[in-house]
């Protein structure tokens, strides 16, 4: 339903962001995001930045198990 | 001469006299390329591949390459498959009115440049003009001819089990490139096309060994069609790392906001090669010495089950079947 | 591969306990899932579900009809993400429509068919607005910039979903759901709580990487295990427990709840969208005066027990017959995203 892609911010101006996955770049909207700042990691959907991202998903995933445990 | 193309170029006459004199005599000139009706060519000694290719690419100029060097890599590539050393080509062009003549000069230019790479000769031509409207700025298509050394036989219907698969670098270049060039998804990035004449990389490779089972060009379709291809026309199934196939980082940055799969993502300078897993480190050695294959790597191999499949052993250790291609490449987004 | 796979797929792997059906409501993780080989790696008591988080999926045949007729009848042009263009209406999909001269425009983002619209004022521009809470913001601020230039050659054919009330409809269908990472990254993670305690819903909030998704079904497993509802949010790292008021306040600003047709489920009450009274000149159906168009989907196709969970695509009739990814009859193979598309496609 809903395709994110992880991004770096470069450049925030007038509620737009360039943001960059991988050196393809886009402008998006950074409407939902309050205080977004260049270097943030955001996930990207339809032209939008939808979060911020705090973490990488192997990280998360070995603390959550070790938390299961 | 007028700075764009008329009717009265392809009018038979004074214009189109111009035209060959001022474009193409210039840049295909040699003893085998006259102005009679037909090329004379002398009969070469084996077995003779055949082929032609038409191209249409909008826009017909993009990062690395253009129309041109396309319809000349294309023919080349059909003919290198097959193990044939590319002797001749012809060339025919549809153009459309009101084509300026400055970029039709520099397609001409990067035909020629790109035949001089792989020692291939122009016998041949024609030149049409169409309506404004009738055509999409230029359509090319070329024919070319090639021999075959005796001793070396490949083809879709001869992949073994057991035998390696390789690509002869990252994927989906030309696709993406063409797809950024159109601007339709106004994303920015910096991916060049692979569009290369590879006869010298087969070459390469049939001098190491001529024990070479497949060699297919990954054009329409990427290299995931030709595995389907393949499997098909040989029987058998194929089985690939996911985590070896070579893909442009950038590339995928661009697939991953499109929802694409690079392996559906059309190349003109990619080959897939099958041959015994034995043969295949000098292969890959042979082809990383040569331009435009400088990161050839094995990415699977062919197997006896799954016959007529594509199995990827994907990042987290499981396997999944590749999905057949079919249709139109639509971008996946909400 | 890291650490994190290994341990998870060793708890899912070595599950042995009763059978378990799990729902992945999402449509994204329905692809991934199948591109990973996920299922590949289940043992047999569990079974996983894809359920109707898939906005294709969901929208309606009439829906289509629609977009049809504005294009073909009322001369307008078309912006659409890519996954709706091959998507069957009752005649006509809109790739078959564009063969007929209809002007079909595929855009990355709504905000590009503003500037679409924008960039050629001698059309009339009609966005097809569907998709979920993550999708939603996004239309919603390209209506809002349309209405600020102005634009009188713009609008929007509103299909807006939202998830709230489905997860109520959907309730029996699966022992635990992994709900939808991004959709969650909107709505926050009370609604969940609510279904637990409430309801005796469980569910997991899941990423979308290999290890996420079986870090998620670890979850399930072990939370099923203790017999209790549970939740858990299991991709903290993107979606926070308030998940995102700016979002929700964008779409407040523009868009009011209606019931709405899903797909396959029939109508469910105040579960989709309409553009608010302020923004009717761009309510597409209203500027074009659309009739109420009932679509005629094929009967016999199953698309809407495959969305419950209660046929798999291959106990359909149609499935891998009449209906395929080339000629899909319903929603659920065109999609890319749809299960039965995933079944055909990736099925060992």
């Amino acid at each position: 339903m809903c395709v994110g892609l992880p991004a770096k911010v470069r450049k925030v101006e007038d509620g737009m962001a360039v943001i960059d996955a991988s050196g393809a770049e886009r402008t998006v909207s950074a409407q939902m995001i309050d205080g977004l700042e260049p270097g943030d990691y955001v996930m990207v959907h339809a032209g939008m930045a939808i979060a911020k991202i705090t973490g990488d998903d192997d990280t998360e995933a070995e603390d959550l198990l070790e938390e299961l445990n | 001469m007028s700075e764009t193309i008329t009717m009265a170029h392809g009018a038979g006459g004074k214009q189109t006299s111009e035209l060959i004199g001022g474009i193409f005599s210039k840049y295909f000139a040699n003893p085998l390329l006259t102005a009679d009706d037909a090329a004379v060519l002398p009969r070469p000694e084996g077995r003779i591949a055949m082929s032609t290719d038409g191209f249409i690419v909008s826009p017909s100029e993009f990062p690395g390459g253009n129309i041109g060097r396309l319809s000349v890599c294309g023919t080349v590539n059909d003919l290198s498959c097959m193990g044939a050393r590319p002797l001749y080509l012809t060339c025919s062009f549809v153009i459309e009115e009101g084509f300026p003549i400055d970029e039709l000069d520099h397609l001409a230019c990067s035909m020629a440049e790109t035949a001089k790479e792989v020692g291939v000769v122009l016998v041949a031509g024609d030149t049409k003009v169409a309506g404004k409207g009738q055509v999409d700025g230029v359509f090319i298509t070329t024919a070319g001819v090639g021999v075959i050394d005796d001793d070396v036989n490949t083809g879709g219907a001869l992949a073994k089990p057991g035998d390696a698969i390789i690509v002869t670098g990252d994927i989906g270049r030309h696709g993406c490139a063409i797809l950024l060039a159109r601007d339709e998804f106004k994303i920015k990035a910096d991916v060049t096309s692979d569009d290369a004449p590879l006869w010298n990389n087969v070459k390469a490779v049939l001098d190491t060994t001529k024990d070479v089972h497949v060699i297919r060009d990954a054009t329409r379709g990427g290299v995931g069609t030709v595995l389907y291809e393949i499997a098909g026309q040989s029987d058998v199934g194929i089985r690939i790392e996911q985590t070896d196939v070579p893909v442009d980082e950038t590339v995928q940055g661009v697939c991953g906001m499109l929802g694409l799969n690079p392996l559906y993502l059309a190349c003109e300078g990619r080959l897939v090669i099958m041959a015994p897993k034995d043969k295949a480190p000098a292969i890959v050695e042979a082809l990383r010495g040569c331009q435009y294959s400088e990161n050839a790597a094995i990415i699977g191999e062919v197997t006896a089950e799954n016959k007529g499949r594509v199995v990827i052993h994907t990042e987290i250790g499981s396997e999944t079947l590749l999905p057949l291609p079919g249709g139109e490449l639509l971008p996946r987004i909400c | 591969m890291g650490n994190a796979v290994e341990k998870a797929a060793e708890i899912v792997r070595g599950y042995d306990g009763r059978p378990l059906r799990f729902m992945e409501v999402c449509g994204t993780h329905t692809h991934e899932i199948f591109r990973l080989g996920i299922r590949n790696m289940l043992p047999p008591n569990i079974r996983l579900i894809s359920g109707p988080g898939c906005p294709v999926c969901v929208t309606p045949t009439g829906y289509i009809d629609e977009a049809v007729m504005l294009a073909l009848e009322k001369g307008c042009t078309i912006c659409t993400f890519g996954d709706l263009v091959r998507v069957p209406g009752s005649d006509l999909s809109l790739a078959e429509a564009r063969a007929k001269g209809a002007k079909i425009v595929m855009v990355y983002s709504p905000l590009d068919s503003v500037e679409y619209a924008e960039e050629h004022p001698d059309e009339q521009v009609v966005w097809l607005a569907v998709g979920f809470e993550t999708t939603t913001p996004a239309t919603c601020v390209a209506v809002k910039k349309a209405k600020e230039k102005g634009l009188t050659n713009y609008s929007q054919l509103t299909a807006n979903k939202f998830m709230d009330n489905a997860y109520l409809a959907l309730k029996g269908s699966a022992d635990a759901f992994l709900y939808p990472g991004h959709v969650s990254v909107v709505t926050g993670t009370s609604i969940y709580e609510h279904l637990r305690d409430d309801e005796g819903i469980s569910g997991v909030v899941t990423g979308f990487t290999g290890p996420e998704v079986l870090t998620a079904l670890a979850y399930c497993i072990r939370g099923c295990e203790k017999g209790e509802p549970f939740f858990k949010n299991c991709y903290p790292r993107v979606v926070t427990d308030e998940g995102s008021p700016s979002g929700r306040a964008i779409i407040a600003e523009t868009l009011e709840p209606v019931d709405s047709e899903w797909r396959g489920l029939g109508v469910i009450p105040q579960s989709g969208y309409r553009l608010r009274e302020e923004y009717a000149e761009f309510d597409a159906r209203k500027k074009f005066s659309l009739p109420v168009i009932k679509g005629h989907p094929n009967p016999a196709c199953r698309c809407g027990e495959v969305l419950q969970g209660k046929c798999t695509p291959e106990e359909c009739p149609l499935f891998g017959k009449v209906c395929t990814p080339e000629h899909p009859v319903g929603a659920c193979m065109v999609s890319g995203e749809g299960a039965c598309s995933a079944f055909y496609k990736y099925k060992l």
